[in-house]
């Protein structure tokens, strides 16, 4: 393989990793709160926009980039609270199009008020790192400081979802009421508030994967800026079933490789329809999702 | 019903539709257009004798269904004529939607399925309508329609065959990434698709000489082209409403009825459940691309952008806030998605807001989001549903 090939590979496969790893993070996201409480959040791009909005909005205080980001991780948690305990909480047992409509809704409210306060313009964000690639031999390889943040904080977030599913009392009461949440209510957790919780959490990983597609010197934020990352992101979910978490990262990240290649060797645009293909192919073999175990549906 | 008592209402409509016409036709030379004045009442009166007959509904529906159709169509094509032509053309638009929604109200009510892919739909039959207009010009205006139809069709197959295994969510996503997808699949094709400019029809829809001549040609409104395109999507709206009330009402509507309250039974009395999944899909996408023919023919044009991802949600929410499942509900969002321009830019000037600020141009936005939220929470069968509710009560009540 000449080198010119073998650059051009690796080149693809770092940039496919870095649009990867943000919709594994969306993927993982809808699959935190579909897993508890059976909700497909078709407004979890919108949510995490309007927090970082409004924690960004801190800019013109003359505060600095990480502070933002804490304070739109901190409106990100409020949000997700919020969403559970006013808009969804009176879905939950109704027939499974009405929590669909209600965040369809939810969608067009939030992305409509974000551009009616902040306008639709796209709002540049400062980089705390520098977007220029470093060089391999004179080619560029698609891996700036930017990238590695970008991956980086991915890596993070994944692992302490992870870790506090796994190792914390409080993530065995999650997957328990996710589970089973007749018998965990039995057993004395408090079912109500780990729904919230999970809404929480899982807005807060959307505000990390919107502050990281934002503070990209080429896209900015806008009131849509999670639109083609929200179908991209469902489509990984899909694929990976929507009820594995390990899934839906596996397949965000091999989405995101193959679709750089989509671009590479044909067009950007053709990249949603090689998606849609994916998406196709992969539910007519397996209706519910590659990562998932088959499972007969209680009558 | 006795016979006596039908000859008798035979008799009575017979002469009221002598009276109508004759009057009518004193009025004729007068004003213009006595003749269509006279035919619209005479029809209107007929219809409603028709179904004024006790026991009709329960002995012969489909007649009941088709006057009830034939007289909404010759009502609004009445109310059309003295519109003025921007009016024309709002109401033109509502009643392709209208189409649209019949469609995804079936498919929902029907078999409790729900699809974001209309948007995309609705471009199959814009797109289909445009090309093959622009390579065989001289295909009758219909024909052309129900081809665009068949090809809404076969893609809502192609689509609705995987979907059939899906369950809930999977099928909403999936043709949420149809939908996004479309824009992308017109530009791949854009030799055929005209790329970002869309593509114009060859001739402007024109009147019959027929209808020209038979109501005074020349100074006649009839004859202007808004009006035509008008009347044309009114009565194709009439002829799908005619059809979605039948199905609905058929063995395979009740069927399907019986899939969404509870799939399982449905299973044990024997329906095929990816069998009627499919047919509620294929309905509804050759609805849609109904809808969108007809958009292509009202506007003379399709660009690609109307048929984003935007246009589905905007369906969903008139359907939503209309009545979700019911005939009614798609109707009167139909009437919404007419005449909402007119209202919010209405609400604009009352306000005092300004017409080029940020909070004007995303009013649309936060009222359908908002009204889609609380329209689910509180009313899940929107206004229809409401309105029916209100009547039982009052009913019983007296």
């Amino acid at each position: 393989m000449d080198a010119f090939l073998t650059s051009r590979i690796i080149a693809d496969v770092l940039g496919g990793l870095t649009n990867g790893v943000i919709y594994g993070m969306v993927a993982l996201s809808l699959v935190l709160i579909w897993r508890s409480t059976g909700v497909l959040n078709f407004a979890q791009g919108a949510m995490p926009m309007f927090a970082t909005y409004v924690g960004f909005a801190l800019l013109s205080y003359h505060f600095g980039y990480w502070l933002c980001a804490v304070a739109a991780l901190i409106v990100g948690l409020a949000v997700g609270g919020l969403t559970e305990r006013l808009v969804v909480r009176g879905l939950y047992g109704k027939p499974e199009i009405n929590p669909i409509v209600v965040m369809v809704g939810f969608l067009i409210v939030l992305e409509a008020v974000a551009a009616a306060i902040w306008s639709s313009f796209p709002r540049s964000l400062p980089s705390p790192f520098s977007s220029i690639d470093w060089q391999l031999g004179g080619h560029p390889v698609s891996l700036s400081p930017f990238t590695v943040y970008e991956i980086g904080a991915a890596i993070v977030v994944m692992l302490a979802v992870a870790a506090l599913f796994r190792f914390t009392n409080l993530g065995l009461q999650l997957r328990a009421s996710a589970l089973a949440p007749e018998v965990s209510r039995l057993l004395g957790v408090r079912v109500g508030r780990l729904l919230t919780l999970g809404w929480m959490l899982s807005t807060a990983v959307g505000v990390v994967t919107t502050i990281l597609v934002s503070s990209n010197f080429f896209t900015g934020l806008t009131p849509q800026v999670n639109d083609g990352i929200f179908a991209f992101g469902f489509i990984a979910a899909a694929v990976g079933g929507l009820e594995s978490p390990v899934g839906a990262i596996v397949a965000g990240v091999s989405l995101g490789i193959i679709l750089q290649f989509v671009q590479d060797y044909l067009n950007s645009n053709a990249q949603i329809i090689v998606a849609l293909v994916v998406l196709i192919v992969a539910l007519m073999v397996r209706p519910n999702g590659v990562f998932t175990k088959s499972s007969l549906r209680r009558v | 019903m006795k016979l006596g008592d039908v000859r008798q209402r035979s008799a009575v409509s017979l002469a009221v539709i002598i009276v109508a016409t004759i009057v009518a036709l004193l009025i004729a030379p007068t004003t213009r257009n006595g003749v269509a004045i006279a035919i619209a009442l005479d029809v209107a009166v007929a219809c409603l004798a028709t179904l004024t007959f006790p026991g009709l509904r329960s002995s012969h529906p489909v007649v009941a269904r088709a006057a009830l159709s034939l007289l909404g169509v010759v009502a609004v094509l009445f109310v059309a004529f003295f519109l003025p032509s921007a009016s024309d053309f709002n109401l033109a638009t509502g009643a392709a939607m209208s189409i649209v929604l019949l469609g995804l109200s079936f498919l929902t009510g029907a078999s409790g399925q729900i699809s974001l892919g209309n948007s995309a739909f609705m471009g199959v039959g814009a797109f289909t309508m445009a090309i093959w207009a622009n390579h065989h010009a001289t295909t009758p205006i219909f024909v052309t329609l129900l081809i665009s139809v068949v090809a809404g069709a076969l893609v809502g197959l192609l689509l609705g065959l995987p979907a059939t295994r899906l369950r809930g969510p999977y099928l909403a996503g999936m043709t949420l990434a149809f939908a996004v997808a479309f824009t992308a699949i017109l530009g791949e094709f854009s030799s055929w698709t005209g790329g970002d400019s869309g593509l114009q029809l060859p001739t402007e829809a024109k009147p019959p000489h027929w209808l020209i001549s038979l109501f005074h040609s020349g100074t006649s409104p009839l004859t202007t082209s808004t009006l035509w395109l008008t009347d044309i999507s009114i009565v194709v709206a009439g002829v799908a409403f005619f059809f979605m009330a039948n199905l609905f009402a058929s063995r395979t509507g009740r069927a399907m009825r019986l899939i969404r309250d509870n799939d399982v039974a449905a299973e044990l009395v024997g329906i095929s459940l990816p069998r009627a999944r499919v047919i509620a899909f294929v309905v509804s996408s050759a609805y849609a691309a109904l809808g969108g023919a007809l958009w292509t023919l009202i506007d003379n044009s399709v660009s690609p952008p109307t048929y984003s991802f935007a246009l589905s949600v905007t369906i969903l929410s008139l359907i939503v806030i209309g009545g979700i499942g019911t005939i009614s509900g798609a109707l009167i969002g139909g009437v919404i998605y007419a005449y909402s321009t007119n209202v919010i830019s209405w609400i604009v000037n009352q306000t005092g807001l300004n017409p080029q600020g940020n909070f004007a141009s995303q009013l649309n936005g936060i009222i359908f989001g908002g009204l889609l939220i609380l329209t689910m929470l509180f009313a899940p069968l929107g206004i229809a549903g409401a309105v029916r509710h209100f009547w039982h009560r009052a009913r019983n009540r007296s």
